[in-house]
């Protein structure tokens, strides 16, 4: 067992120039892959706003309802595993609730009648503003 | 209304956001370059002038229910009284003379398509109000009212008065105020040396410089998704605008009934589900951003490049009720599709502008 | 009727029985991140592919497959399928990357070369059968950065372990 040990200090050695090249090679893709999957895509936070203000910025990474008073009800915003979408909305046609869950950062949700907005918020905003 | 701002300044960019609800949308201001207290001085006035024009020119009476004070008739509304019980002339503020004359040469440049006069179809329609949507349809009203063929031509612009040959006319401005906010609202921050800012009004995006050392870059609501189809990148003085059939809309029988009227039928249009608009520098590129997606709008496939070529629309993208796309090849150029289905150009048509 | 069996076989099921250990023991362990193991039992794969060929090795990892399923009651699951899955492409990348000159690449190139397979054999089953909308991309980066750390871990070990036995060999 302690030539065992012995020996794993001359890893380094171990290794030949092909080992080398393998793992270089697989670092690239592996780096490649965070680079192209994990920009733009998955939120961190959601700012939401009531009226003017922002009524507070919440991680993604956590299970829980928010409840707001807005000025023609109560409006409830749901987060769960990295998504977060209106649950439950006191205006009349809720377009809000419709629009499901939100994952991509840029993606925003808004509540007119109430005016609560939801924007997701990640490293990267795809965009600076949404025509719709 | 209370016009707090707030600055995400995360990564230390020179970049100020700001957000207040007027026009009964949303509006979202980005200055880009300038100190924070200047940023928010500037964001706030336009705000305020925004409000102001809201106070002027809304149709409907019933604001928002949230709002403390039910909102006082507008300027618009006296017109609008006037031309419903005579055909005398009312005195105008030369605001609104300007503003009338000009919608009434894009109605008729459009051949009637954009059409401010049908107030009382979108009332009939129940798109005036917060609760959109009948429950009821009443063909009888809607073929009277088509019949009556109120029209931008009725009207009569002249030494400050306006009248109506036709008392049917209803004006609702909401097709246009936007856009002629966001006209004003750049000819101000330019005039106050403002480099970079990109002001969006419920939809409608103009941009001023740029980002940074990069364009602006807007995204393109997905008609059926809360996300966006695709982006591009806006640069100085372009403007884009958007209608859509999910922008108000109620379901009724299974059916959607959004608030884009057809004038000739009286009917909301169901063969299109958005059509965007791009318009490059121009005196009035806010107003045409906000007026010319509605004519291609409401025309058929075979008929949306006529309705473009009335306004002199070259950039411009449909997307049918079946979820084709047509975009002109220069648009073509300009947008980066972020939905897979439409990078594979399988459901794209490409047309001349 | 009696089955003749070899020194040969018994050893392969020696190191097939050691490999299902390994492979049950790993499956009892929670992981971090749903589908990210060290997949120890590989080590068991590539040592009988350098001292007894490559069908041995598919044996071994095969009937490991099998095996630590019905065990666990998890046959014909989709754990099985995946698992399954990622052992075939694994196997399938051995059995190319083994033809590559020893004088350059040791087990540690075949060890990440494997584990990448196995992470490329699963997905391919995930995305085709049992979830295709899934939102599994997310994942791939940190399947991947996982199948080089444990590739190379794994690797090493293997390395170790083919030096002792030619020591003992020797000696």
């Amino acid at each position: 067992m302690s030539n065992l040990l012995n020996r794993s200090g001359a890893i380094y050695r171990q290794l030949r120039a092909g080992d080398w090249l393998i793992i270089i090679f697989s670092l690239a893709i592996t780096l490649l892959l965070f680079q192209t999957l994990w920009t733009n895509e998955h939120a961190s936070k959601v700012q939401v706003r009531l009226g003017d203000t922002v009524y507070g910025t919440y991680s993604l990474n956590q299970n829980r309802d928010i409840v707001i008073e807005g000025g023609i009800g109560t409006s409830v915003i749901s987060i769960a595993q990295g998504k977060v979408r209106f649950s439950k909305s006191p205006c009349h046609n809720q377009y809000c609730v419709h629009q499901g869950w939100l994952v991509r950062a840029g993606q925003a949700a808004i509540c007119l009648p109430n005016q609560i907005s939801l924007e997701l918020i990640g490293e990267n905003k795809p965009y600076d503003s949404l025509n719709y | 209304m209370a016009m707090a701002a707030i600055v995400i300044n995360a990564n230390k960019e020179p970049l100020y956001h700001a957000q207040g609800y007027v026009f009964g949308t949303l509006v979202d201001i980005n200055i880009y370059g300038e100190t924070e207290a200047r940023a928010s001085a500037l964001a706030n006035r336009v705000l305020q002038d925004f409000q102001q024009l809201h106070h002027q020119l809304h149709a409907w009476k019933n604001g928002p229910a949230n709002q403390a004070s039910q909102e006082s008739a507008s300027e618009l509304m006296h017109v609008n009284t006037a031309f419903a019980n005579s055909q005398q002339p009312v005195k105008l503020s030369p605001l609104l003379t300007k503003l009338l004359s000009d919608a009434q040469a894009l109605s008729l440049r459009s051949e009637g398509l954009f059409n401010p006069a049908i107030g009382h179809l979108i009332s009939t329609w129940g798109f005036q109000q917060d609760n959109f949507g009948v429950s009821k349809i009443d063909p009888d009203k809607i073929r009277s009212l088509v019949k009556a063929n109120p029209a931008m031509s009725d009207i009569t612009l002249k030494n400050g008065e306006v009248y109506s040959k036709n008392p049917w006319v209803k004006l609702d401005l909401g097709g246009y105020a936007k856009g002629y906010a966001l006209d004003q609202a750049v000819q101000y921050l330019r005039g106050q040396q403002v480099q970079h800012a990109l002001i969006n009004i419920g939809g409608n995006i103009i941009a001023i410089g740029q980002h940074g050392n990069k364009p602006w870059r807007v995204g393109i609501q997905h008609p059926r998704k809360p996300a966006a189809i695709a982006t591009l990148d806006l640069n100085d003085g372009w403007a884009i605008g958007t209608s859509g059939d999910y922008q108000r809309y109620f379901m009724l029988d299974g059916k959607r009934y959004c608030h884009i009227i057809d004038p000739r039928t009286g009917y909301p249009v169901q063969h299109t589900q958005a059509v965007t608009v791009l318009i490059p520098p121009q005196p009035h590129a806010g107003v045409l951003s906000d007026v010319a997606s509605k004519p291609i709008f409401i025309e058929t496939e075979d008929k949306k490049s006529h309705a473009a070529a009335l306004l002199g629309i070259a950039y411009y993208m449909a997307i049918s009720e079946d979820a084709h796309v047509l975009i002109t090849e220069n648009m073509a150029q300009e947008i980066e599709w972020l939905d897979e289905k439409f990078k594979l150009n399988a459901h794209v048509k490409l047309i001349k502008p | 009727m009696q089955i003749q069996t070899t020194q040969h076989d018994h050893q392969i099921a020696k190191l097939a029985a050691l490999a299902i250990a390994l492979h049950m023991i790993e499956a009892l362990i929670p992981s971090p991140i749903p589908g990210v193991k060290p997949g120890i039992a590989n080590i068991v794969t590539l040592y009988v592919l350098y001292q007894f060929g490559f069908a041995s090795a598919a044996w071994v990892s095969i009937l490991r497959v099998f095996a630590s399923s019905l065990l666990l009651g998890q046959f014909l699951s989709p754990t099985f399928v995946l698992s399954l899955s990622g052992a075939l492409c694994s196997l399938g990348a051995l059995w190319l990357a083994i033809m590559l000159p020893k004088r350059l690449f040791t087990a540690v190139s075949l060890s990440v070369i494997a584990a990448f397979a196995h992470i490329a054999g699963q997905l391919l089953v995930v995305r085709l059968w049992l979830i295709p909308h899934a939102g599994v991309s997310y994942l791939i980066p940190l399947f991947a950065i996982a199948a080089l750390i444990f590739g190379v871990v794994n690797g090493v070990i293997t390395n170790v372990i083919l030096q002792q036995t030619q020591r003992g060999n020797a000696g």
